[in-house]
């Protein structure tokens, strides 16, 4: 556990290519505010409990391998979706939530 | 958040919004989030993005002569190298400055930038009068910035795009013999890697 939340340049190096945060020129797109929570909540709460990120990484991808293709969610909408389910999952399986 | 949705016109929560905010109010239940906490990030995450990845690509090209080679020929792979890069398909081309071309970059359609290496743009790059005037009178801006250059330096102007962006590398200043890498990062400010200024020895470290 670290004193201080990831910055945001290890989280990316953390996610690497494989599922990139959303952005437009180099900002992070928030279609809704839900979507920055939903990241900062991971953030956070991954810092407090000392999880690596490479654990959330897996669970993102498989989150976003999972994801019906045919809905017409935005590219953001469907990320951040993919990524509360992640951190769902990955809370369930530590038993933190049901 | 899209044109639309602004506060004067609500609109029923998403179903993933509702999510959203459920998982939220558990983790602060258990301690793990507070409302603070999570501002704080996503403040930080919105404006916290700077230079210091091109600085550091630049300071390695400066004392590896094999490493600006790479650089100049094939961008992308050689910032891979140190761990930097953006999502696929942004291409990123270094030009670099010599006793006799200045570069400088602008993007007269928009603000396209190397994001991956120098953060976000300054206001002043997605200006009108600058997306102008770099093209028309490159020698007139890049006095106002503060660098003269003389007449017989050529100045060429790279037009950025979605497709190609452009970063400039800055000549190594006179006085910084036996200097580290990260002594030299520092003086590598932002300016001088859109090719608006150029690194001096002793120039403090705007970060």
């Amino acid at each position: 556990m670290s004193e201080r939340p990831s910055d945001l340049a290890t989280v990316d190096a953390a996610l690497g290519a494989e599922a990139p945060l959303p952005r437009d020129n180099g900002e992070l797109v928030f279609e809704e505010p839900w979507q920055g929570r939903a990241l900062g909540m991971a953030v956070v709460a991954l810092n407090r409990l000392g999880v690596p990120w490479a654990d959330f990484r897996r669970h993102l991808a498989n989150a976003i391998a999972a994801r019906p293709t045919n809905r017409d969610d935005s590219p953001a909408t469907a990320y951040y979706t993919a990524w509360l389910n992640a951190l769902e999952t990955l809370l369930a399986e530590r038993g933190l939530i049901d | 958040m899209s044109e639309g949705h602004g506060h004067h016109h609500p609109r029923p929560a998403s179903a993933v919004e509702l999510r959203a905010r459920a998982l939220e109010a558990l983790l602060a239940e258990r301690g793990l989030v507070s409302t603070d906490a999570i501002d704080a990030v996503v403040e930080l995450y919105e404006n916290d993005v700077g230079p210091q990845n091109g600085a550091k690509v630049v300071a390695r090209a400066w004392l590896d002569e094999a490493y600006r080679e790479r650089l100049l020929e094939d961008a992308v792979p050689a910032i891979a190298e140190l761990g930097f890069g953006g999502a696929e398909g942004d291409n990123m081309v270094v030009v670099a400055n010599t006793p006799t071309v200045h570069h400088m970059v602008v993007c007269t359609l928009c603000s396209c930038y190397p994001w991956p290496v120098l953060g976000l743009p300054p206001i002043w790059y997605k200006s009108p009068p600058y997306r102008a005037r770099a093209v028309s009178e490159p020698r007139a801006v890049l006095r106002e910035f503060g660098l003269e250059l003389g007449d017989d330096v050529e100045i060429r102007v790279w037009d950025s795009s979605a497709e190609v962006r452009y970063l400039v590398l800055p000549m190594r200043p006179q006085g910084t013999d036996g200097w580290s890498e990260d002594e030299l990062a520092a003086i590598v400010t932002r300016d001088c890697m859109i090719g608006t200024a150029a690194p001096t020895a002793n120039q403090p470290a705007i970060r």
